[in-house]
């Protein structure tokens, strides 16, 4: 459907169960996902832009589709800047909507979004890079409850030389909340949760509050998150036993 | 005020230089690239280049020392520079006022290329890239 769409020059909202990709003229020209924070809080959670700004932008420029236009043109946000956001914005949220657990697609044909276009995306690089994304979540730990499930700490000792992106979703972890939760929160892109959160559960240190038996160990795993197979320890590895498994299952 | 585009196209004019692209290197895609690439697909290179920027911008060891005046909201690392016998490749990370992890990756020619000249202008273009 979206290929027949792209080869058509379609424009309109292509709607799944996860959100939308917006296309005009058959590229993508933004994304939203209940499961992403949307672009206005990327750009308002650290300071670049003032809620009041957005909501000027939104009353100025949103009635004639063209919000993103006008933040540049208007000298509220730096062109560049602005791209490299939306960019995020738009594959973050077109990973979930494009995601196999989408469900039926349907189109409606007209519909233009209040942004517009500021870097319009052809739909094959986002297929592609969604599936991307896939495959590379899945190489740094397969399993996928951390994605969705409230996230809790295992009684594993923090490693102290944790990368400070990931100890900020660490900071956040409490049992309640998912990774999109922390997502909203940090105001950063869910997919960049999801990669700290895999990382953070292939490690050992971060499960899913879903009866999943905690692993326990006497000793922190030195380079803990180091992108490479955990050292040769003295005792049973518990989460690279897990993974061997999971990997053994999914031949 | 640049956009990603005209930044790459700026990158481009330095002596020497061959292909440039900016990259997130938290999921390796290439937010927009130009000319040729190492790999001859800037898809791939930009994997490549990404995970060796995640690892820079990770490691402790690489960070500057606590009191060094550097925040929190900064890139520990500023840029990385790798060379051969033909080229070098310089990544410019890119610092935003909204969360992200961007870089400016640079190809360089080794003897039509001057390594300090690139370093320097990818500083000034990372920094108008984001603010104009």
């Amino acid at each position: 459907m979206l290929h027949r769409l792209a080869a058509e020059k379609a424009t309109g909202s292509f709607m799944r169960e996860r959100g939308t990709l917006h296309l005009a003229d058959g590229h993508v020209i933004h994304a939203e996902s209940p499961d992403t924070p949307a672009l206005e809080l990327l750009l308002t959670a650290g300071g670049a832009l003032s809620p009041e700004q957005w909501r000027q932008a939104l009353d100025a420029a949103g009635p004639e589709q063209r919000v993103g236009r006008f933040l540049v043109d208007s000298g509220r946000f730096p062109e560049g800047a602005l791209e490299l956001c939306h960019l995020g914005a738009l594959y973050d949220a077109a990973f979930f909507v494009l995601g196999p657990d989408g469900g039926p697609a349907r189109f409606r044909y007209g519909v233009e979004h209040w942004l517009g276009a500021v870097r319009p995306v052809p739909v094959v690089a986002v297929q592609r890079e969604t599936a991307r994304r896939q495959e590379l979540l899945h190489e740094i730990w397969p399993e996928d409850a951390a994605d969705t499930e409230p996230l809790v700490r295992t009684r594993l000792p923090l490693d102290t030389r944790l990368p400070r992106r990931q100890r900020a979703v660490l900071e956040h972890v409490d049992g309640v909340r998912t990774a999109a939760d922390i997502a909203r929160l940090l105001g950063r892109p869910a997919f960049h949760t999801l990669v700290d959160v895999r990382r953070l559960a292939a490690a050992g240190i971060v499960a899913a509050d879903a009866g999943i038996v905690a692993p326990t160990r006497r000793r922190p795993r030195p380079e803990a998150l180091a992108a490479r197979p955990p050292a040769t320890s003295t005792g049973p590895d518990i989460s690279l036993l897990r993974r061997l498994r999971n990997a053994l299952e999914g031949l | 005020m640049p956009g990603i585009d005209e930044c790459l196209l700026e990158a481009m004019k330095l002596p020497g230089a061959r292909g440039a692209a900016v990259v997130d290197w938290t999921s390796g895609l290439a937010l927009g690239t130009v000319g040729e690439s190492p790999s001859g697909d800037h898809e791939t290179t930009a994997a490549e280049t990404a995970e060796l920027a995640r690892m820079a911008a990770e490691f402790p060891s690489f960070a500057p020392a606590d009191g060094s005046g550097w925040s929190d909201g900064d890139t520990p690392v500023n840029d990385l520079i790798v060379s051969n016998r033909d080229s070098y490749h310089v990544l410019q990370f890119v610092r935003t006022t909204f969360d992200s992890s961007v870089f400016l990756h640079l190809w360089l020619g080794r003897t039509e290329g001057n390594l300090a000249l690139a370093r320097i202008r990818l500083g000034e273009m990372a920094r108008q890239l984001v603010l104009g």
